[in-house]
């Protein structure tokens, strides 16, 4: 010790605290991003296959009946011909057929006209598809198998992260130290109640 | 202070919202269930079946109309229609749905019942017994089981004993009218003892098996027996 004192000591380096939360916001925000469109797919489609017993999510039903002047003619085709030009129908139909002695089949690609040929009287009967809505339920239901599965369990994951990362995005009183864990109870008990209070499965 | 009275208000109008929707849900909730007991319903529910049951089975409310339910439609087109019954038979075969309607036919007044919970009483079903098929078929002692097949994969199993059953039939007919397409046309499965998705609509063939295979839904966390009495709705 050249000078008789003691070296100062170098000062201590502050501890860098690690700070995840701006990485699950980052995380949470564009996954959320990335998530809608599936999300919007998804509710749509819960929202209308939960009240199956109350409507045909898929479809619209078609269900007339109308009343052609006698006499048809005898032969199938003339028949349908007249049939369908009384009607206003310019569509040709796929198939003329002759399902009874006094029942003729118009069968077109979304309806058939079931002709009574001894009446008159013809019974249209179809079904149009809701387009936006099919093609959500076709995914939700995961109809087309194959592909869809791994983009639904991806998705499956990516809103188990929302969820989770969701739970320590806030810091405070506002967060899962506070009313955060009140209002996320809450949502947990929703499930438990009911399974509870139905009795479950 | 002005800034304190604010935000005092607005958590009192969050309080009140959260406060008025609760009292809103309960009331809805009393009111559909009041509103779900109707007359029909009630009618049924006062009625035995000669087996002893009671004629509604638990949980289920009466319908006037049979409900489409979704489903992938197959081809309606009866000219192109085949049914095929094979498996465990001796004497499989294929049916266009000319032949089909030339076979002895069965006209039905059948309760159907769907698990999400309506009923349909009474309708007529007008079609083929599975049991007629079965016969023509000529069955092995080795089948166990009734495997409908439809379009685009669907399956329902029902076990051999149930499937020949008097009033299980492929329909093509309801309440005197052709059937829907959105109930299957030109041809369904009517499998009245069980909740309805075992009654497969857009039919195409009917395979017996020496093993039960459980079918879409059966596979998808529904009860694989489905009894309506019972209420096997989920597996």
């Amino acid at each position: 010790m050249p000078d008789g004192t003691a070296p100062a000591k170098s000062p201590a380096r502050p501890r860098r605290k690690l700070n995840v939360r701006p990485w699950l916001r980052a995380l949470h925000r564009d996954i959320g991003y990335f998530a809608v469109g599936l999300t919007i797919v998804y509710a749509t489609s819960g929202l209308a296959v939960n009240h199956l017993k109350d409507w045909d999510p898929n479809f619209k039903q078609v269900n007339r009946t109308h009343q052609l002047a006698l006499p048809l003619p005898s032969d199938d085709d003339a028949a349908a011909k007249s049939a369908l030009s009384t009607l206003g129908v310019r569509e040709l139909p796929r198939e003329i057929y002759r399902a009874s002695d006094t029942q003729l089949d118009l069968v077109f690609d979304q309806r058939t006209f079931h002709v009574d040929t001894r009446s008159g009287v013809v019974h249209e009967e179809g079904q149009a598809a809701r387009p936006l809505l099919r093609v959500a339920n076709w995914l939700h239901l995961n109809r087309g198998k194959k592909a869809w599965t791994y983009i639904a369990d991806f998705y499956a994951v990516f809103l188990l992260f929302l969820a989770l990362s969701g739970l320590f995005m806030i810091p405070g009183r506002k967060g899962l130290l506070g009313r955060g864990a009140i209002v996320a109870l809450l949502g947990a008990a929703v499930p438990i109640a009911y399974v509870v209070l139905s009795g479950g499965p | 202070m002005n800034q304190r009275k604010t935000d005092f208000e607005q958590a009192l109008a969050r309080r009140r919202f959260i406060q008025g929707a609760g009292a809103g849900t309960v009331i809805l909730a009393l009111g559909g269930t009041y509103v779900l007991s109707d007359e029909l319903t009630r009618e049924a529910r006062a009625q035995t079946r000669t087996d002893g049951r009671p004629r509604l089975p638990p949980g289920q409310r009466v319908i006037q109309a049979l409900r489409p339910m979704g489903g992938e439609p197959g081809d309606p087109s009866p000219g192109a229609y085949r049914l095929r019954v094979h498996g465990e038979v001796d004497a499989p075969f294929e049916l266009g749905f000319a032949e089909f309607l030339s076979l002895p036919q069965s006209e039905q007044a059948l309760d159907v019942h769907c698990v999400t919970t309506w009923s349909l009483l009474g309708a007529k079903f007008k079609g083929v017994r599975v049991a007629d098929l079965a016969e023509r078929a000529k069955l092995k002692k080795s089948a166990r089981y009734v495997i409908f097949e439809a379009a685009h994969g669907y399956t329902s199993n029902v076990a051999l004993r149930d499937a020949l059953k008097p009033t299980v039939m492929v329909a093509h007919q309801l309440n005197g009218a052709p059937l829907a397409r959105a109930h299957g046309a030109p041809v369904r499965a009517i499998v009245p003892e069980f909740y309805f998705w075992k009654s497969a609509k857009w039919l195409t063939g009917i395979r017996f098996s020496n093993h039960d295979e459980p079918g879409y839904w059966e596979t998808r966390g529904y009860n694989n027996h489905a009894d309506p009495w019972k209420e096997e709705r989920y597996a």
